[in-house]
């Protein structure tokens, strides 16, 4: 299964989803909204949240979501102490300004350690096996990020790899990355 | 109330570990019996304060508050403190630290350390999913990260940095199960694994085979812990509590400086070791976090048993078996005995009671064995926490 077809079980969800939302106290339970049997069984995608939490009404890091969308790969870093910091944050930890700025960081990088999951895998992710993961050291700056490997068999797969980030949209909007082995 | 006063695991018991067919509160009630039965001198209206250790009840059970739920189902009625303590895969050490601190600062006499966790489920998925949130969820574990990839790039990079093996690693599997073949309440009492067939199970994580994880365990177990002047009224071989330390670095996998050198671990030994004035070749024996093969290698490194990067020849010598440097995991460890996240660092110090009292199999039981040490890595191996016991009597 490919992993963009493993993505596309999150339109299983999001219409009941939204239906229970609006669905307010007066309306039935939300266990109501799907008997059991009645289709196919919720799934959470990819362990994202189970609604979306990327818009600014949500999250101060709502930058990060949007840059990526628009296939920009970013962070903050810390205009006092210059720390480039992921997961981007809204506080330094080093010297606890919020005085943050929004930097691009590199699309490419080499795998550092990977592995593949083959079996036990979380809720929805059961039919995406074997799933290659690694660390990828991200060119030209201090960061070592964890993600999956696209374009890779976990055999084929090799430390030092090239890989170029790879910006994905979710069918319900949510933005998503992965890397992908470049030749 | 006196200040710093002393304070030691006066006796405890454990479930049976494996996949039980019993809920989360059923597990919780079968601690209470095997503590009663354990500890004789113990009476429910003496137990002044109960720390419950539980990773995650929320997913495992649907439940939260666990801890008057615990006391409810051990028949304990706790008038000082009672609270659950969570921190993933040492949520049953942390539950004893924080049993030894309130007794230390006077806040208790008689406190009651108990791990519950209930992990096998009807949806495994789900288990897997309540396992892959111990991680930075939105960050990591929403990327594909779970504990064993996590640990197979660690195993991949020591191969890579030290040339250890497969073979090595087996040689941890295969000691702990031989010692959880002697121990009844293990996971895997009733199987045997040697070196042969542990090389030959399907791979879960490459370079990682089934062999090399802990598995998904329904367990619970429970400890008491005194205060020195009300010792003598459970035990003649009370286990004294020295030493502690405790150490967390990182949280998200790209702020872990290295995969392979654990300097967490250094630091919470070390930190232990100096509070109970001991040095690491004192010990007589240890309980290490073996939640996968190449977690007790590492260990073994950080710890300081080994140079680092020999953690591999060490085990594969023997020097980590009865006979060798030091024996570690004599229980079975979390590879032979199962890994119920909240009940393991608890059967971890019945381990350390029983051989205090020499009262385990005698095919793993530790020659006269004084002092003691006890390891938990919880997450991304991004806590460490270290206790040091040493025999009383």
């Amino acid at each position: 299964m490919s992993v963009l077809s493993a993505l596309a079980e999150v339109k299983e969800r999001k219409a009941p989803k939204s239906r229970k939302r609006r669905s307010g106290a007066t309306a039935s339970p939300p266990m109501a909204a799907s008997p059991v049997g009645s289709g196919p069984p919720e799934r959470l995608p990819y362990l994202l949240d189970l609604y979306p939490l990327e818009s600014a009404a949500q999250t101060r890091l709502s930058p990060f979501f949007e840059a990526l969308h628009q296939g920009r790969f970013t962070t903050t870093r810390c205009r006092k102490d210059g720390k480039l910091l992921w997961p981007p944050r809204v506080v330094c930890p080093v010297c606890h300004t919020t005085e943050l700025e929004w930097v691009d960081l590199p699309a490419t990088g080499r795998i550092y350690a990977f592995s593949a999951l083959l079996a036990g895998a979380p809720i929805g992710q059961e039919a995406d096996l074997p799933r290659v993961v690694g660390l990828v050291e991200l060119d030209g700056v201090p960061l070592r990020l964890f993600g999956r490997l696209l374009g890779v068999d976990w055999q084929a797969c090799r430390i030092g790899l090239r890989v170029r980030l790879e910006p994905l949209a979710l069918p319900d909007g949510r933005a998503y990355y992965a890397f992908r082995v470049t030749p | 109330m006196s200040e710093n006063r002393e304070v030691a695991v006066v006796g405890g018991g454990l479930t049976k570990f494996g996949v039980r067919p019993v809920t989360w509160a059923e597990l919780a009630q079968e601690a209470g019996e095997v503590l009663f039965r354990s500890v004789p001198g113990l009476e429910a209206s003496s137990v002044d304060s109960l720390f419950v250790g539980a990773a995650e009840p929320e997913r495992f059970a649907f439940q939260s508050h666990v801890a008057p739920l615990v006391a409810e189902q051990m028949g304990l009625a706790p008038h000082r403190i009672v609270q659950r303590n969570e921190l993933a895969c040492a949520s049953g050490q942390s539950a004893i630290r924080s049993a030894y601190a309130a007794i230390r600062a006077g806040l208790s006499d008689i406190a009651v350390a108990v791990g519950v966790e209930k992990m096998n489920l009807p949806s495994m998925a789900e288990a897997n999913s309540a396992m892959a949130c111990v991680l930075d969820r939105p960050w990591d574990a929403a990327h594909g990260l779970t504990a064993p990839p996590f640990f197979a790039m660690v195993a991949q990079r020591h191969m890579l940095e030290h040339g250890t093996t497969e073979e090595q690693f087996a040689a941890v599997s295969q000691k702990n199960h031989r010692f959880a073949n002697a121990n009844p309440v293990a996971q895997f009492y009733d199987k045997k694994f040697d070196r042969e067939k542990l090389l030959r199970l399907p791979l879960v994580a490459p370079p990682l085979r089934l062999g090399d994880c802990s598995a998904m365990t329904d367990g619970a177990g429970a400890v008491v812990l005194a205060a020195a002047d009300r010792v003598r009224e459970f035990t003649d071989t009370p286990a004294w509590i020295r030493g502690t330390g405790q150490y967390s670095d990182f949280h998200n996998l790209a702020n872990m400086e290295s995969l392979t050198d654990w300097t967490g671990l250094t630091r919470a030994s070390r930190e232990a070791f100096r509070s109970a004035g001991i040095r690491p070749t004192d010990l007589d024996f240890a309980e290490l976090h073996d939640c996968f093969t190449i977690s007790e290698l590492i260990e073994y490194e950080a710890i300081g048993l080994c140079p680092k990067g020999e953690g591999g020849k060490f085990a594969a010598d023997g020097r980590s078996d009865l006979g060798g440097d030091l024996v570690v995991n004599p229980r079975g460890g979390l590879l032979g005995c199962g890994h119920p996240l909240g009940a393991t660092g608890i059967a971890q110090a019945v381990e350390v009671s029983q051989q205090f009292a020499h009262t385990v199999d005698p095919s793993r039981q530790v020659p006269d064995p004084e002092w003691a040490m006890v390891h938990n890595l919880s997450g991304s191996a991004n806590v460490h926490s270290v206790m040091i016991y040493q025999r009383g009597g």
